[in-house]
This record gives structure tokens, sequence and C-alpha cells, in this order.
């Protein structure tokens, strides 16, 4: 099998102890600068990737992969552990994670984030290895209007997956809309909601809302709350190793997580993060502890966090065959291979196999070392809890304005900063779900820009978005998943289900 | 929902349950809505309706959203009415005072002061808001932590971060 | 405790940065674009062939450059060791955003490098030349989509003017806009679009693996192993350049103006400029002085005439 042996010939390269101590460093610098709360996997690449340039191709490749990998775990304990997620990917981790890890099971939260991470990044590189040619074929049968579909598909799933009540979540899903609507508009350049402020007509960073909402609301309400809970420091309870039954939820959630996420992150409009919600949504309905859903249950901190490393994979894919850098991360990726020489596109793999062959063995390699670092340091991750609350806060909020700061010094950015903080904290006081306000920000704009490139290829005509199987198929499912729990409701016998979109009232 | 009439914080103490209160943060959250939505619905109308060969415009969706808000705001208000108010936790002003007059704070001085010390006052803020009152404390502590930061992000990593005095008096730049 | 991994790691590269600045090179665009690529590749060339003893690079995002832009003008007017780089997209986005600060308010000094445009069909498409598309084009211009980058960049002007050369009403022109070449890409390959268009250097690979189908490039003279016409070859009256370009502060006298385009020639006349431009692909377009204002001028006019025929600006 030629892919096989080229695989090995790319562990040989990477097999040197020399090497493996690069991706060692790769792996801690990553870490440690990811874990800071509010920095996400992208400014962290970015941040680091002059690091590598000293070295020879090979040690600045794997110490590449690395800090990629390094960086992406770490975001991940810092959404778990402070609700402060760097990036959308995150946020759905940082959900059921952050619970946990203030019921005290820090621990087996991060735990099965690690080993998610592994299993999935183990698979989804593999798959990457040996099927990325054939995938991005079946990924260009994506349209827009097959996006649209998609999209469609997972308003429906992911918004009854979210809150307890159908209003509030609804609620926080068009303020996120709406938000989404400022800047200027993708398709004739039109000015929307940016009120005469040029810095407006970008729209709104996705990353700023995040952090401000997570990060700053959460703090601003934890503030608040001071005197009616005043343990600050969260203890650690029972073992932080994962029990029995841990393992047994959470593996079937890794492997779903990786086969949602690889084909998503390889669509080349796809993404982690729409990955992680279908995740999710998918764990929500799958469970047999539904109650623990919004509690801290462990498969939606396991699932996600699959399914957003397998969609990091799965980027790989339009990335190295057709050059075409999917999210933030992989543009950053895109910038650091061209300093190997490697040019991505169609002939990527016959011109530059080596090189190719062996970016996918430090990838391999650099997912073990992060498991092999990162396991033993779950205690003391789990320790930064301990910090006493006042430092704990000063330092998120002060690492919260750098990355904001880092990535757009203007005033506005900081002020947007400062009002959605705000925003974050009434949703939180007045018991409104965060999340869907990021979800309807990041699938809203997508959702309208499918919908208008479809009908503009068809010259108008609606019937297109059905015309095509794959779009028909997804619009289909989008309906049962709509209408079968409004049909068992009615008979009376949707208890789970009930529970599952919430009460109506 | 979950909540009755009887947790909720709102009401004066001694005050007799009463279906018939109506509920505040209800009503504060309805006219948000409503107005978000006439936010929307004022923007479109200035946009150019250019749907060209789509049909659907760039006001279209400000519209359809604007609409989407208009109905959740009655709702709100209707469940303001109707349901019996949801409890929220008791909070105190000043610690969120502190935390938003440091942001605030942050984002009036980073450009002229620099970073460090705009992230010290910040961090000296948070602090207080968690009870670390004594600012000749914290707020050195706070500009050194963001001097610290300031070093590692951008001087060895190349953020491009704000300089201010204490940035280049400490770091030439 | 992190800090101090990442102190004594990489306390090596400190001494190296540690250096007063010469130049202060805005680049108004996010890390890892293009605006971004030439500001940093500036630096490096400048410091290592020593016409700089120190540059940093500042990033202000938004807008089409507009934001930094406005920014450069105000806050660097009269320093003369601030550059800020730009380059045909400012352009457009000057006149469709109603920037209030235009290039007239900053002093250009000289373009340093361009793609050119191309026309591409899948593989699979029936479409063999840019006549036949152009045919199609006007019997019935909608049933033409075109995928391209963003609404007003670059490629939608290309397809502006290009209906306007063969006699075609650009507001009739069905150009779906995609959040990047890149994105149009996928679009293009899964024959989900007529025809695309975008910088050469996107569709480059694909066209020598056979995916791809180069119907015209957009250059003056035919591209050295580009399998096809130019458009004023094929009858259509055209040259569209997304060039860049490195520009100076306003207010700053002509000797201050002299030293920073005799730099910026040194800059470009280096190994270590053309190898870096070998290395990334890019084309030397060097021009600088009377003949680039005079060619920046017609730019703008021609871009405006044509953004307003698209109905892009009223």
């Amino acid at each position: 099998m030629g892919a096989f042996e080229q695989l090995l010939n790319g562990f040989a390269v990477a097999a040197d102890p020399m090497i493996l101590f690069y991706s060692l460093i790769g792996v801690t610098l990553g870490t440690a600068v990811g874990v800071l709360p509010g920095i996400g996997p992208a400014l962290t690449v970015a941040l680091l990737l002059p690091v590598t340039y000293g070295l020879d191709p090979a040690g600045s490749l794997i110490m590449f992969a690395g800090i990629y990998y390094g960086g992406m775990y770490g975001g991940s304990t810092t959404s778990i552990l402070l609700n402060t997620p760097g990036e959308s990917a995150s946020i759905v981790t940082a959900l059921e994670g952050n619970k946990m890890a203030r019921a005290g099971r820090g621990g087996p939260a991060l735990a099965t984030a690690a080993i998610g991470s592994f299993v999935a990044g183990l698979i989804a590189t593999l798959l990457l290895a040996f099927l990325a040619p054939s995938v991005v074929k079946l990924a260009l049968v994506f349209g827009p209007r097959e996006y649209f579909a998609l999209m469609v598909l997972a308003f429906v799933t992911v918004s009854a997956a979210f809150g307890d009540s159908a209003r509030k979540g609804l609620t926080s899903l068009f303020l996120g809309l709406a938000l989404a609507l400022v800047g200027i508009d993708g398709l004739t350049g039109q000015a929307r909601l940016s009120f005469g402020v040029p810095q407006l007509l970008d729209g709104i960073e996705v990353t700023t809302l995040a952090v401000a909402m997570f990060a700053i609301g959460e703090a601003l309400f934890v503030a608040g709350q001071r005197h009616r809970d005043d343990s600050g420091v969260l203890a650690i309870k029972g073992s932080i190793w994962m029990t029995g039954a841990d393992w047994a939820r959470s593996w079937k959630a890794w492997l779903r997580g990786t086969f949602i996420g690889f084909p998503i992150g390889a669509m080349p409009a796809g993404g982690a993060d729409i990955a992680s919600f279908l995740s999710y949504a998918a764990e929500r309905r799958a469970t047999k502890h539904p109650e623990e859903f919004g509690h801290g249950a462990i498969e939606g901190v396991a699932g996600p966090e699959a399914a957003n490393n397998a969609a990091a994979a799965g980027t790989l894919v339009p990335l190295l065959t057709l050059g075409l850098p999917t999210t933030a991360t992989a543009a950053i990726m895109l910038a650091g291979f061209q300093q190997f020489g490697l040019q991505p596109g169609p002939l990527l793999f016959v011109t530059n196999a080596s090189l190719v062959w062996g970016l996918i063995a430090a990838l391999l390699i650099a997912n073990v070392m992060l498991v092999v670092l990162n396991l033993p340091l779950i205690g003391l991750w789990v320790r930064l809890l301990t910090i006493p609350t006042p430092w704990l806060y000063a330092g998120i909020l002060v690492f919260a304005t750098m990355g904001t700061m880092g990535a757009n010094p203007s005033a506005v950015e900081l002020g947007q900063l400062l009002v959605f903080g705000v925003m974050g904290y009434l949703l939180r006081l007045w018991s409104y779900p965060i999340a869907p306000v990021v979800v309807g920000m990041i699938l809203g704009p997508m959702a309208e820009q499918q919908l208008r490139r479809a009908l503009a290829i068809a010259q108008g005509d609606p019937l297109t978005l059905v015309q095509s199987p794959v779009a028909a198929v997804l619009l289909g499912l989008a309906l049962l998943a709509l209408v079968v729990p409004m049909i068992l409701r009615a008979r009376g016998q949707g208890e789970v289900l009930a529970h599952l979109a919430g009460n109506e009232d | 929902m979950t909540g009755t009439p009887d947790h909720d914080a709102r009401r004066p103490p001694g005050a007799a349950p009463s279906p018939r209160r109506v509920d505040r943060v209800g009503l504060i959250v309805a006219v948000g809505l409503a107005a978000l939505s006439a936010v929307l619905f004022w923007d479109a109308a200035r946009i150019p309706s250019t749907g060209g060969y789509a049909g659907i415009g760039p006001a279209d969706t400000p519209r359809l959203i604007g609409l989407g808000l208009a109905l959740l705001a009655a709702w709100a208000a209707w469940d303001a009415f109707k349901a019996p108010a949801e409890p929220a936790p008791a909070q105190d002003l000043p610690p969120i005072l502190w935390i938003v007059g440091g942001l605030g704070l942050q984002l009036l001085l980073f450009r002229s002061a620099g970073f460090s010390i705009a992230g010290g006052i910040l961090f000296a803020c948070t602090a207080a808001a968690f009870g670390r009152r004594k600012l000749w404390i914290t707020l050195p502590i706070g500009i050194v932590f963001a001097l610290a930061v300031f070093a590692v992000f951008a001087m060895l990593l190349e953020l491009s971060l704000p300089a201010g005095p204490l940035e280049r008096l400490v770091f030439g730049v | 405790m992190k800090t101090i991994v990442l102190a004594a790691l990489a306390a090596g590269a400190l001494a190296a940065h540690a250096q007063a600045a010469d130049y202060t090179i805005l680049a108004p665009a996010n890390p890892g674009g293009g605006w971004d690529q030439t500001a940093r590749t500036m630096q490096e060339v400048l410091q290592a062939e020593g016409i700089s003893d120190s540059v940093q690079v500042q990033n202000v995002p938004g807008a089409g450059g507009t934001v930094g832009l406005a920014q450069f003008a105000s806050q660097a007017a009269g320093d003369p060791n601030q550059l800020i780089v730009g380059g045909y997209v400012m352009v457009g986005a000057i006149l469709t955003n109603q920037s209030p600060v235009s290039l007239a308010d900053i002093t250009p000094i000289a373009r340093l490098t361009g793609e050119y445009e191309a026309i591409v069909v899948p593989a699979s498409s029936e479409i063999q030349t840019i006549e036949q598309l152009v045919e199609q084009l006007k019997a019935e211009p909608g049933s033409v989509s075109w995928a391209g980058g963003s609404a007003g960049g670059t490629d939608h002007i290309a397809v502006g003017l290009l209906a306007k050369a063969a006699g075609v009403d650009p507001t009739l022109i069905n150009y779906v806009a995609f959040s990047g070449g890149g994105e149009a890409l996928a679009a293009i390959l899964g024959s989900q679009v007529t025809a695309g268009i975008s910088s050469l250097g996107e569709f480059r690979e694909q066209a020598e693996a056979g995916t791809l189908r180069i119907l015209a490039v957009s250059s003056p003279e035919r591209i050295e192993g580009v399998d096809a016409p130019t458009l004023q070859e094929a009858g259509y009256d055209m040259v569209v350049e997304n060039w860049r370009m490195v520009a100076a502060a306003p207010g700053i006298t002509e000797e201050q103006k002299a030293a920073i385009e005799a730099d910026i020639e040194a800059l470009v006349t280096s190994e270590g400029w053309q190898q870096a431009l070998a290395d990334r692909g890019w084309t030397d377009t060097y021009l600088a002085g009377e003949e680039f204002e005079a060619q920046l001028q017609e730019e703008i006019a021609t871009t405006e005439t044509v953004l307003r025929d698209i109905g892009l600006v009223q």
C-alpha cells in the first residue's frame, strides 16, 4: 500500500529524538499560550509561528504541529475550568464542561476532553491521510443550496438543544442573528446597522462577542453574587481521573463526535464550530442521562471536543488539496506551510509527497505528545481554580482584553467588549442562555448568504433549493427533526423530548 | 417555568403573593426587543433594494429578523403579565460598577497611557470588585503583571499592543 | 509560571528586537492577508539588507483598508518614519464605503507587486473559449453566474469592465460574491456556477492539474506558462491588475519623500526582495514617481465609473 509506506517514511523522519523534543516544546508552548483565557487557537498559532522560523524544515514543521494541537487543547482547558472560551468551537465544551468543573468534576472533564481530542485527532488524521483526495470530491458536491439546507438542519437541531425555555432560547438566537447583520452585506456591498462607524463595516468579530459574553459576563455575574456564595474557590471532589462510568459514557461520544466533525470540517464552508454544535445536539438526543444535560453531562464535553478536533483535522483536507483555508487557524497554517515551501493545491500530494507525509506524521506525533504532556498536567490545571477569585478574575480580564487589543487595537473593539460583556451579564442574570447568541451569529450570515447565492445562481427560482438530492435530504431531515417531536408530544409520549425542547410556557 | 411567585426576589418583603403581579424584568426585555426590532426596520428602510437575480436583497433579512424580534417582544410581554416571574438572583451593584468602570477606564486610557497602565487599572478595579479594595497595593501589582504580559506578548512574540510612557521607559520602544 | 516557561524558552529572541524603529509599516488588514504579508516581507528585507535598522509592523484591519487608512492619515501626518501598505482593493473600498479619507490624503510612493485576474470555467464545462462565454453573456446575461471575491472588489470590477467592453449592460451581470477567491474556487470546481474570476494565482495549480480551464487573463501581455489569451487580444479593451503599493504619511517634505523613495528603490532592487517575491509567487511590478501617480489617478477614475455602472456607488 503506497500511502501506508509513505506514512512510515514520514514517521522515520519524525522519530529522531531531537524531533520528538521539538514536538514536546511545540505542544508545551501551544498549551501554555492557548490556556490563557480569551486567547483562542488562531491567535496562539499566529503568535508562536515565528518561534519555529529558526529550525530546519523537519523540526519547524513538527514544532508547528505541536503548537497547533497544544493551542487547541489549551483553549478547551480554560473553557472548561473558567467558562471563558477563546473561540467559537469551544463554546459548547464550556457549556457542560464548566458545569462539571463547578460540581468539582473538572478533572474528568479535562480528561475526557484530552482523550477525546486524542482519539478524534488520531482517527481524523488517518482519514485525512488516506481519504483526502476522495473526500474533497465529495465536499465539492456541496454548493450554496446544499449549504443552505445544512444550515437549516443545524438551526433546527441546535436550537432545540439549548436552554430550558423555548422563548428564551429563541430570544437569544434572534439577538445573535440581529448582531450578525452588522457590517457590509457580503453579496451587495451594502452597509447594514453600522451607523456610519467605519470599524463596524467588517461586522462584529465572533471572538470578541464570545470573549465578552463568556469571560466578561461571567466575571460580572460572579462579582455581583459575591455575598451569596463566598466559597470562591471550587473544591475538587472525588478523583481527578475518569471513573468507569465516565469511560463508558465517553467513548461512544468520542466516536460520534469524530464522525460528525471530520466531514463537516472537510467542507469548504464547514467549520469546527458548526461541527461542535451538531455533535452537542446529537449527544443530547442519544444520551441515557438527559436530566444531566445543562448540569454537567460528560457526553456534552466528550462529543463536541472530539468533533472540534476531528473538524480541525478535516479543515486540512480543503487546505492541503485546494489551498482553501476555511477557518482563521487554517489561514495562519497556510502561511506556515508556505514557509516550508509547501504550496497547497491539487498537485501537492504528487509533487511534495514527502513533506505532506512528514506533516501528517508530525500531526500524529504531536497528538500523542499532547496526551502525554497534558494528562499528568490535569492536576495542575485544575489547581488554576484554587487561585483566589480576585486575582483569578483580574488576570482573566487583563488577558481577555489583551487578546482583543492584539487582534485589533481599536477603541471600538474594546467598546464592544464592554457592551457585550454587560449584555452577557444581563442574559445570565435573567437566565437567558448565552450559547444561542453565538450560534445565531455564526449560522445566520452563512444561511443568508448561501440562500441568496443559491437563488442568484438559479435566477430567483426557489425550487432550486430542493432540486439537488443532497439538499432535499437535508431539508427533509430538518423537517423531521422539527415535526416528529411535536407529534410525539401531542400524543403525550414525549416526556423526554419535552425536557429536551424545553417547557413551552 | 419552574419558578413560583413566592420566589420573586423583586417583591418588597411582606407583600402578599399575587398572581396578577407584573414581571418587571419580562417587560424590560419586551421593550428592549421591540426597540431592537424597530432599529432593524429603520435601518432596512435606508438600504437600496438590490436583490438582483436572487430576488432577496440585503434589506430583506433584517426585516425578517426584525419581525421575529417583534414577535418575541410580544411573547415576552404576554409572559410578563401571564406567567409567574422567575426569581432573578440577588445582585450587588458596586462590584459590577467596579468592573464596568475598570473596563471603561482601560478603554479611555489604553492609547495614551499604554497597555500596562491601562491593564493595571483594569486589574486593580477587578480585584476591588472581588473585595480587594486596597488600590495602593493592587494597582502596582496589576501594572507589574500587565508589564510582564507586555514583555512576553509584545516584545517576544511581537503582538502589536499599544505602548505608552511606561513601556517606552522599560523597553525603549 | 507559563510566563517563565515562555520567557526562558524564547529569551534569545529578545535582544534582536530591542533597537529603535526606523520605520513603522501599517498593514491595514488582519495578520496573514496579502497586505500584511507585503508589510512583513518588507520588514524582513529592509532589516536583512541593512536599509533600516529596525522595522515594526502594525495591523489596523477593517473595511477594505479604509479604517487603517483613516488612522494613518490623521496620526502619522508629517512623520517620515511611517509607511502604509495598500492596493487596488482600497481604491474600490474608499468609493463603496464612502470613506472620508482617500488616497489623496496620503503620499503614494511606489507600486510594488501585482497579480492579474483570470477567468476560468470548470474542466467539464461546455464553454471552451472566452468568446463563447461572452456570446452567452450577451444572449442572456443572467444565465452566466460569476463566482468571485467580495462585492465591489477587484473581481467584481473586472466582470463589470468585461461586460462594458462587450457591450452588455453591467447592471445585468449575475455576480455571486463569495467571501474570498478560495471559497469561490470550491463553487467553480463543483460546477455550481458558470464561470469564475479571481487572481491567477488562485487558479494556476488547478489549471495545471486539469480541473479548471483558464479562458483569459487580464494582463496587457500573455503570461508565461499560461495557455490563454489576454482579454485585449480577444478584443475587449481592458487591463485589470490587483496591485499592492507602499505610501508615506501626508505633510512630509520633498527631501523626506525623496529619502523614502530611495529606500524603497534600494529595497526592490535587492536580492533579498527578488528572492522573497519568487518564494511567494508574486510578480514584481515596481513603478514609482510621476508615472505611478499618473497611473493611480487613471485607475481611480476608471474604478469609479465602473462601480457606478454596476450600481455599487450611487
